[in-house]
């Protein structure tokens, strides 16, 4: 993945709360960097067009199809990957049956933490609407959907008695 | 605030870490899959993840047209673009879009697609054929055996059903990464037969099988795609990686995998069928075409199912061949698509006999469905369908129905089950797992045969150095793997026994052991660690084991409810009953995640999937998951898998039966809810309105 005409540019960002600098080829995907150039294999390519949401990242907070995202366009931006996610903290996305093959997963469970983050938007949106950026050929989503719902009434919970 | 899911159209669910009906069912209800934090963290390695130092990227020159013939290329381009390392262009004559004609091999992928474009081959398109009505255009005349066998019918039936060519879609695309060291390779694959990749290796490899290892320890999908051997892109990698002595990568895209990965093959069913006017039957002739692209195989031959009695029946088939990938075994191949002639037909036998289809499915299925039926009916409200096409508001809502079977499979393969003296247990089986919750499973009997507690118990698979399983393929993986890994761990557990006893210099029978404690004549003796613990330095290795077979069939029904706008002809799925026997339940989730998943495949089926190809060009238009759809979060009707564990032992098959009577049931449910059938899959909103048209208009 080397910039085989040399037109190499440098791009620093903040990657899964820490700097980086890297030097990419300005026509560089971000799931390429991240996947072929940093070794982060978490992000998976399901489809190369944003249509399945298995590359999801959160870019400053809000979820991307990192397929549609050129690295160059992460300058200066705070990028959050699947490898930065504490399992302990996935409690119940794991007893669910939220995942089979398990290729879908770690978009299915950045898209889960922007929700979770982001209390409001369960104001004006239902979980599978919110979920709709991600398709996952196995599970049939109930398990996803579960997950996700249990996930975020713990919060509630705990957060209510606080 | 209420989270809205409980306030709108989308129904709740219960949730899947307790559904109170299913409890019991299984040998352990609790567990969830031993490999789930790996997958949800992202740190399970699949074949895909192998981006290895110095590695060659492999891209296959495909056509792009459903017929051509090659003409040119300008190959001193393409070697010419930087980091390109090798080319083979075999010009020829193709005859389906995606068809492979040669690859170039770079230094990176970029590189290799750079080259692709600047090779620019240049085709001459050839006239296509593009589906089954291509060729068979008319339906031929009934033939003597079929007049005969409807001597005595009272009420006839004769309809064309017709399903469309769908396609695997795992979210993983075929391929695999090979990392040859010279004398050693190590292959990482997406496969479902670890042992047939393997065999199919060691040419291209130049290596003996023992100087090579496969691993596919996670693999993102198959559905019947990834059985019958490496695959061209596993093998093109391997050769080219024993070429040049550096590792090798090809993986297909999106459009690749639909175009050139293998497909569910289309289907047309011509039904003539006699009946009693009581409901019973009389017989008929049933033809089917299996629309296999370029290769054979049938498609929706399995009709009649032999699920329901429907008399003496005259069987023709015949595969049709056009300008299209060929078919691949596909979750419960010929199946879904005779299901759905099958189910849909009887619902129209049952209008024109003015019975409830259900009363009629009672008369003509066996003793175990009957059961089925009579239980999914309750749990789906049948009691509320109302009468075909008597609705006449804007939403209309109906009911439909269907059933499933498989045959049983094993035991076979073989297993170590390893104790070491910390008390740890590792169960090994070559195997892979495809999503199935195979690794699980393996744990879970192991833990179950040993009296131990899960948290013991790890699992290897997925490699071909580790003892032999089968393929995932007829749903045998469970029903072959787990009788002998049973079998094994109880080998285990007798050595270790045996062991004790001999310590203890009493007798191997008063020992036993129960929830992780060694018994001596019922009473508690040691903890299993203590026991272990008295092991000799090397543990107990145990390989030796014949499991029991799992006999009979894996049966289910499942009922469909739905609403239809008739403003706009759009389907909403509202609630999903599945009830499935799958013999002995090993694990309670990960069986449940099972019939969920092939409910949705089903439906997902009915509903969307159809690989289109131009009629013209014969190209496919689809070929991504913007226009080729498959089901979404937002789609899912509410799924209610029900584990059917009345009179049930042994372990028989789960993940096929589970995807067959689905889209059935969902083309029942639109009759019933607009008085019409739709014979042609997907139920597309613009077929629904035309269904509703053409009633409107009185036309027969």
């Amino acid at each position: 993945m080397a910039c085989e005409d040399g037109r190499a540019m440098e791009v620093r960002l903040t990657l899964n709360g820490k700097p980086v600098r890297v030097e990419v080829d300005p026509r560089e995907r971000l799931l390429d960097t991240l996947r072929y150039r940093l070794g982060l294999t978490g992000s998976k390519e399901g489809c190369g067009e944003g249509e399945c949401g298995a590359c999801t990242v959160l870019m400053d907070g809000v979820p991307a199809n990192s397929c549609l995202v050129l690295t160059a366009q992460c300058r200066g931006r705070s990028v959050r990957t699947i490898e930065s996610v504490d399992a302990k903290a996935l409690g119940p996305m794991l007893a669910s049956g939220a995942t089979q093959c398990g290729a879908c997963t770690p978009g299915v469970v950045m898209t889960a933490l922007w929700v979770k983050e982001n209390p409001g938007l369960r104001d004006s949106h239902t979980l599978r609407e919110l979920m709709a950026g991600n398709l996952c050929r196995c599970t049939g989503y109930d398990g996803i959907i579960d997950g996700l719902h249990a996930w975020v009434e713990s919060d509630a919970r705990s957060g209510g008695a606080a | 605030m209420k989270p809205l899911d409980e306030a709108t159209l989308i129904p709740s669910h219960m949730p899947t870490t307790n559904r109170p009906s299913n409890m019991g069912a299984s040998v352990n209800d609790n567990a969830s899959r031993l490999d789930a934090v790996p997958k949800v963290t992202g740190s399970a390695k699949y074949g895909k993840d192998y981006h290895l130092p110095n590695s060659l990227y492999i891209v296959f020159i495909r056509c792009p047209w459903g017929a051509a013939d090659f003409v040119s290329a300008d190959e001193a381009a393409a070697k010419a673009t930087p980091g390109v390392v090798e080319m083979q262009v075999r010009g020829k004559s193709c005859t389906y879009h995606g068809q492979s004609i040669g690859y170039i091999a770079a230094d990176s992928p970029r590189a290799a697609k750079r080259a692709l474009r600047a090779l620019a081959p240049k085709w001459k398109r050839t006239p296509v054929k593009t589906q089954i009505s291509d060729t068979v255009k008319d339906n031929p005349d009934i033939g003597d055996d079929g007049q005969n066998n409807m001597n005595g019918a009272e009420v006839t039936h004769e309809a064309v059903y017709t399903t469309p060519v769908q396609t695997h879609s795992s979210l993983e695309t075929h391929g695999g990464a090979v990392d040859h060291r010279g004398d050693r390779a190590t292959v990482y694959a997406s496969t479902q037969g670890t042992s047939s990749s393997r065999d199919g290796l060691g040419g291209p490899l130049g290596l003996g099988q023992g100087d090579f290892e496969l691993v596919c320890e996670y693999v993102g999908g198959g559905f019947g795609s990834k059985l019958g051997g490496p695959g061209k892109e596993l093998t093109t990698a391997a050769q080219l990686a024993a070429k040049y002595k550096r590792p090798a990568y090809m993986f297909c895209n999106r459009s690749e995998e639909h175009l050139d990965t293998g497909n569910r093959p289309s289907s047309r069913t011509l039904a003539r069928i006699g009946f009693k006017k009581d409901g019973s039957p009389v017989g008929g002739e049933i033809r089917t075409w299996g629309g296999t692209g370029v290769a054979g195989g049938g498609g929706g031959a399995s009709i009649p199912s032999g699920r329901y009695k429907l008399g003496e029946i005259k069987k023709l088939h015949d595969d049709v061949s056009f300008n299209g990938g060929g078919p691949r075994a596909f979750r419960a191949p010929g199946h879904p698509q005779a299901a759905f002639a099958e189910e849909l037909m009887l619902d129209e036998v049952a209008a024109k006999l003015g019975m409830d289809p259900l009363a009629l499915r009672m008369k003509l299925a066996g003793g175990e469905h009957r059961k089925m039926f009579e239980a999914g009916a309750k749990l789906i409200g049948w009691s509320n369908r109302k009468p075909n096409g008597s609705q006449n508001s804007a939403l209309r809502t109906g009911y439909g129905a269907g059933a499933a079977g498989w045959g049983s499979a094993g035991p076979g393969g073989a297993a170590e089950v390893v104790i070491a003296r910390d008390g740890s247990v590792e169960s090994r089986t070559g195997t892979q797992d495809i999503g199935t919750g195979q690794r699980t499973g393996m744990g879970i009997v192991t833990a179950d045969a040993l009296g131990i507690p899960l948290k013991y118990v790890s699992v290897k698979i997925g490699r071909s150095t580790l003892p032999p399983g089968p393929g995932s393929g007829g749903s045998v993986t469970t029903p072959t793997t787990a009788p002998t890994m049973t079998a094994v761990a109880k080998a285990a557990k007798t050595q270790l026994l045996e062991l004790l006893a001999t310590q203890a210099n009493a007798k191997p029978d008063e020992f036993s052991i129960k929830d992780g404690v060694v018994l001596r004549n019922g009473e508690k003796y040691l903890t299993w660690e203590e026991a272990c613990g008295k092991l000799p330095n090397d543990g107990i290795t145990a390989n030796k084991g014949k499991g029991e077979r799992g006999d009979g069939h894996s049966n289910g029904v499942q009922f469909v409810k739905l609403d239809v706008d008739t403003e706009t002809g759009v389907i909403h799925l509202r609630h999903v009953v599945a009830i499935q026997s799958c013999g002995r339940v090993i694990c309670r989730k990960t069986a449940e995640s099972q019939i969920i998943g092939g409910v949705i495949q089903g439906l997902s089926f009915a509903l969307f999937e159809n690989k289109l190809l131009d009629r013209n060009t014969g190209a496919m238009v689809n070929d991504n998951f913007e226009s080729y759809k498959i089901l979404g979060p937002g789609d899912m009707p509410h799924i209610e898998p029900v584990l059917w564990s009345k009179g049930q032992s042994g372990f028989k098959a789960l993940g096929e039966p589970p995807t067959i009577p689905t889209a059935g049931a969902t083309a029942c449910a639109l009759f019933n809810a607009i008085g019409r059938p739709v014979r042609d899959l997907p139920l597309t909103p613009d077929k629904v309105l035309a269904a509703l048209a053409a009633g409107q208009g009185g036309a027969a």
